[in-house]
């Protein structure tokens, strides 16, 4: 498993925009990746709680993994914005399949397709707090890429 | 009986409500004017911008995506937008800082090709476009790549970088044409491209005679080449 610190912005949530908001918002019928799940959780307060991503990469796609193994190649990350009284912790990326182009047989790429999962250590004082990120994915599919885009993650942490 | 002065007075007191007339109505014209010219540019205004989101969903929706049976992926339907029309004008920069038109190229077929550092089908695709230039260079081929890699505008740091990466990325692939960066969103009026990569076949005259979206294969390419060759001059690019 790949783990990276999370690209953990501490900027105020407030009426400012949010890095991923830079790009006209888009319709969700335009992504190619999907945020499936959890829209809430609960965690103890003060603990360290490992909470799982869930996303789903659309049928006939590819998207590169958070390591690909190009340095030309745009990495799946996940980018959030750490509310007061939260934090995230390193974010561990599951490791890419193998893919390669039938035009290009000799070069591997390493890819997520399907459903894959985030693993996010998440801490929160007593309270709600409510995370709000983005994943950063750039697709393809056997024949043409596509840009990247960035799908939206919100997750409502309660803790006790 | 009204004495003279009275009578004087009356007289001025006509003569001054007269001006007043006269100057309240001159008002009310300019007024009316003004308002005249304000409702004919807001209607010009609306018009012509009815007429531009007219023509930009007209080329949005010859790009239209449907999904392909087993498979929720946008499948693009690709009807060229600009098909037997003029290829969009641009003048862009290229990796050695030189403006480039394309107008500079009429009287030559021109491979205008849209792709980015990330697109693993482009890297598929260039070694061929090289290969093809190579061959028929002679007979009056040119290709532009037109880099759709992000660039930073507002940071001149990042933006370097950026341009730098782009400029290593084509020289890795061999790339031996004009390398174009997109800082002006040149794709918008080729359709807004958003597969990678996109390529357009322009003839002689400035004709858009061919497109592919996606890896296509070699002959296909070469096939879209010759046409571009023998547009607008029937005797040439028949090998």
């Amino acid at each position: 498993m790949a783990c990276a610190a999370v690209a953990a912005l501490t900027m105020a949530a407030g009426a400012q925009k949010l890095p991923w908001q830079n790009d006209p918002a888009p319709a969700d019928k335009n992504q190619l990746v999907h945020f499936l799940y959890p829209e809430q959780i609960q965690v103890a307060a003060g603990q360290d709680r490992v909470v799982e991503l869930h996303f789903k990469v659309n049928d006939g796609l590819h998207i590169n993994s958070h390591a690909p193994r190009e340095k030309s190649l745009i990495p799946t990350q996940l980018m959030v914005i750490e509310p007061p009284g939260l934090n995230i912790g390193p974010v561990n990326f599951p490791a890419g399949t193998d893919y390669t182009l039938a035009a290009a047989p000799n070069d591997k790429l390493s890819v997520y397709t399907g459903e894959f999962v985030v693993q996010a250590h998440v801490k929160a004082t007593s309270g709600d707090h409510l995370i709000q990120g983005a994943l950063r994915y750039q697709a393809c599919d056997t024949n043409s890429c596509y840009p990247p885009r960035k799908v939206p993650v919100t997750i409502d942490v309660v803790a006790k | 009986m009204l004495s003279e002065d009275s009578g004087s007075t009356r007289i001025k007191g006509k003569a001054k409500a007269d001006k007043d007339v006269k100057r309240n109505l001159l008002v009310v014209a300019v007024v009316v004017a003004v308002l005249a010219v304000m409702v004919w540019a807001g209607l010009a205004n609306y018009r012509r911008r009815a007429a531009e989101q007219a023509k930009a969903k007209q080329i949005q929706a010859v790009l239209s995506q449907s999904p392909t049976k087993g498979t929720d992926s946008p499948e693009p339907v690709f009807t060229n937008p600009l098909a037997n029309k003029q290829a969009p004008e641009f003048k862009l920069s290229d990796t050695n800082g030189k403006k480039v038109s394309l107008s500079s190229y009429k009287g030559k077929a021109v491979v205008i090709d849209f792709w980015a550092t990330w697109c693993g089908p482009c890297k598929v695709e260039i070694p061929w476009l090289v290969k093809l230039r190579g061959q028929y260079a002679g007979q009056g081929l040119e290709i532009l790549g037109v880099s759709e890699d992000d660039l930073d505008l507002d940071d001149p740091a990042a933006l370097l970088k950026e341009k730098r990466e782009i400029a290593e990325g084509a020289a890795k692939l061999g790339i031996d044409y004009p390398v174009l960066y997109d800082d002006s969103n040149v794709a918008k009026p080729y359709g807004g491209i958003d597969n990678l990569p996109t390529t357009f076949y322009v003839d002689r005259t400035g004709k858009v005679v061919g497109s592919t979206v996606g890896l296509v294969d070699r002959d296909e390419i070469e096939a879209n080449i010759k046409k571009a060759l023998a547009g607008g001059d029937t005797t040439k690019g028949q090998s």
